[in-house]
């Protein structure tokens, strides 16, 4: 009590004789959640308003003598004509460990029922990014556990991997798949040696309080929430709120880092991300450009995107990878946002309706998606098996297009045409349930070895899965070995040739 | 309603042609004024309406409204003045308010800028230092 008693005194006699000095204005018009201001004669871009009764807002517009104000709470009580002063700080959100496992909106506020957020620190929310000379270059992998982008389209740690296609393709599954094998990578390797956790961060902008609720569920169930954070600014939010959220993700991701760790944050979705932006900008009566988006809104996605990357040993060689994600409509990739945003990003992973039709799951086209750090951010294992991949795939693309119309065709083709079918079967994979690189590797090992040219198509998958329980049960040893040496060594080639022959035997 | 670009830029240059040694000029701006309305140039009453707000929030700038909460004596009174024009220029003009709300000390508000030693301003920021900490 009596500590309470002198800290209560020493802060009183420190307003003893201090005169604040404020900068303040006027507010001259409000609502819909913005407020134009008059004087403010001192504020900064994004500095945060105070406004009487505890509503902050955040100054996006500086003009001649009048500021526009977008407003972080409810405007009710805020009448025109009444003061609001700057604070001199900008907007924070709460940032570490603390808020894994957790549900929070924009403002780093808890909406899960959890109790307060025990955070490690606060962090601007708009922050500029980490130079050039502070980056190193991509070569740590990201495993998605989805087949086809880990053996074509790898991601790398501090990365910005777009997942672009229209409405209901699969976009937020592959996130969340991704998102899923983190955790289950973390958990198998804590508190290895050297092992670096990937921690993942999901912001829902725009979406349906059913989607990020469903999302939750399957995070939840998969074990993968204890090294997640979900920021959430559903469609029912303020435009405000969805405008900054991706903002708030980035300082989250930023503090790991900064504290010499992998985050990876999912953007879903920038296209909704946009509209609430150019909604922000329509009430702060800024010009708007192409399809009635503000000027600036490349500007936007480009600071936040920038904010990814990998720095090097000497700032602690942390990082963050982002996974953008857009909505196009009906495949159009010409169309604003997306053009952006494709040229911001490192590669991008384009889903296709009508593969997703064709029940071709995840359907990701072979000659769309692209990454441009490539086999680098491969371990040696993968590059071993997948190197030919993307190239054999993309030529029976191109081929099967042409053999319905033809009957006699030429050994060469039947057999890029046999070798394509049945890379597009192993290829699909059912939702939630990633795969362990190793298995990948011993998959896409034996049908680059042939083991699978005398299985029918149709059969592939049965094939596939039971092969690879075989391995799971059976051949733990040669697993672990795969895991380990992260090449395909003479000797682990001598072991699968056993296990694929003892295999062969026994399938049926 | 809005003014556009060429309209604000076109402000903005009547409001700098009506500054002397950059502080406002009464006879220029009515010269301005009746200029102004003469010619009736494209959307002359938005024109006029921001010109007026410019030229308002240069006056505020040169103008101290000061608060206390009990009425200041004579010689108070020239002290502050004689330091506010020492800082702000000999042309400030000022305004003198009682308000017994600040429960003690003054507030001084130029322009934008606000000095505030009132005794409501320090609590209002001890609440928030025990409530934030
Ligand atoms: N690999 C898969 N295998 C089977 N079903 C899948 C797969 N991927 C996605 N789906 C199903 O397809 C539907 C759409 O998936 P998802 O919600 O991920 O798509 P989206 O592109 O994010 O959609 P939206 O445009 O609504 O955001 C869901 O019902 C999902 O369960
Ligand atoms: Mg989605």
């Amino acid at each position: 009590m009596s500590s309470i008693l002198q800290e209560l005194e020493s802060q009183i006699s420190g307003l003893k004789t201090t005169t604040t000095k404020s900068n303040v204005g006027i507010v001259r018009e409000i609502g819909d959640g913005v407020a134009r201001i008059e004087g403010l004669s001192d504020v900064m871009l994004n500095e945060l308003i105070e406004f009487p009764g505890g509503l902050y807002g955040l100054a996006l517009n500086l003009e001649e003598g009048e500021v526009g104000c977008i407003l972080l709470g409810d405007e009710k009580g805020v009448v025109e004509g009444v003061e609001v002063k700057t604070t001199g700080r900008l907007l924070s959100v709460p940032v570490g460990k603390g808020l894994l496992g957790r549900v929070v909106d924009t403002l780093g506020n808890p909406v899960d029922g959890k109790g307060p957020i025990n955070a490690s620190a606060t962090y601007p929310v708009e922050k500029v990014a980490p130079g050039i000379i502070k980056r190193k270059s991509v070569s740590q992998p990201v495993q998605t556990g989805i087949m086809a982008i880990d053996a074509m389209i790898p991601v790398g740690r501090g990365q910005r991997e777009l997942i672009i296609g229209d409405r209901a393709t699969g976009k937020t599954t592959i996130a969340i798949d991704t998102i899923i094998n983190q955790a289950r990578i973390n958990k198998a390797n804590e508190g290895k040696p050297g092992f670096r956790p990937l921690y993942s961060i999901y912001v829902g902008v725009g979406q349906k309080n059913s989607n990020i609720a469903r999302s939750l569920a399957v995070l939840e169930a998969a074990g993968a929430l204890p090294y997640t954070i979900i920021v959430s600014a559903p469609a029912s939010d303020t435009a405000t709120n969805q405008y900054l959220a991706p903002f708030s993700g980035a300082a989250m991701g930023e503090w790991f880092m900064d504290n010499g760790m992998d985050a990876l944050i999912v953007y879903d979705d920038l296209s909704k991300h946009a509209v609430a932006y150019r909604q922000v900008s329509l009430l702060l009566k800024r010009p708007s450009g192409r399809e009635a988006y503000p000027g600036d809104v490349f500007y936007l996605h480009s600071r936040l995107l920038e904010r990814s990357a990998r720095v090097d040993e000497k700032n602690g060689n942390g990082s963050v990878t982002a996974l953008p994600i857009i909505e196009t409509q009906a495949g159009d990739v010409s169309a604003y946002i997306p053009t952006n945003v494709i040229s911001i990003t490192d590669g991008q992973i384009y889903l296709e309706t009508d593969l997703f039709y064709q029940g071709i799951r995840p359907a990701v086209s072979v000659g769309l998606s692209v990454s441009r750090v490539g086999s680098a951010a491969q371990i040696k294992a993968v590059k071993q098996v997948a190197g030919k991949i993307k190239g054999d795939l993309a030529q029976f693309r191109e081929l099967a297009a042409f053999a319905q119309f033809g009957s006699d065709l030429d050994a060469k083709t039947k057999s890029i045409l046999d070798r394509g079918a049945r890379i597009v079967e192993l290829f699909k994979q059912v939702q939630y349930n990633p795969l362990a690189t190793e298995i990948m590797v011993t998959t896409l090992w034996s049908m680059q070895n042939g083991y699978m040219d005398d299985v029918a198509v149709d059969k592939i998958k049965d094939f596939q899965l039971k092969l690879q329980d075989y391995f799971a049960t059976r051949k733990d040893a040669v697993l672990a070995k795969i895991r380990d040496k992260g090449a395909i060594s003479d000797d682990i080639t001598a072991d699968l040739k056993a296990a694929l022959a003892e295999f062969k035997t026994s399938y049926r | 309603m809005k003014l556009d670009k060429d309209a604000r830029k076109l402000t903005k240059g009547l409001f700098q042609l009506s500054l002397t040694n950059g502080r406002l000029d009464d006879k220029k701006v009515s010269a301005v004024v009746k200029k102004v309305i003469a010619d009736k140039p494209r959307s002359f009453v938005g024109i006029l309406k921001e010109y007026q707000r410019l030229v308002r929030l240069e006056v505020a700038k040169h103008h101290a409204v000061i608060e206390s909460a009990t009425p200041l004596d004579k010689k108070g009174t020239e002290q502050l003045l004689a330091k506010l024009q020492a800082k702000y220029g000999r042309d400030l003009t000022t305004e003198f308010k009682v308000s017994p709300s600040l429960l003690g000390g003054l507030r001084i508000k130029i322009g934008s800028d606000v000095f505030d030693s009132s005794v409501r301003e320090r609590l209002a920021r001890l609440e928030t230092q025990l409530t934030q900490a």
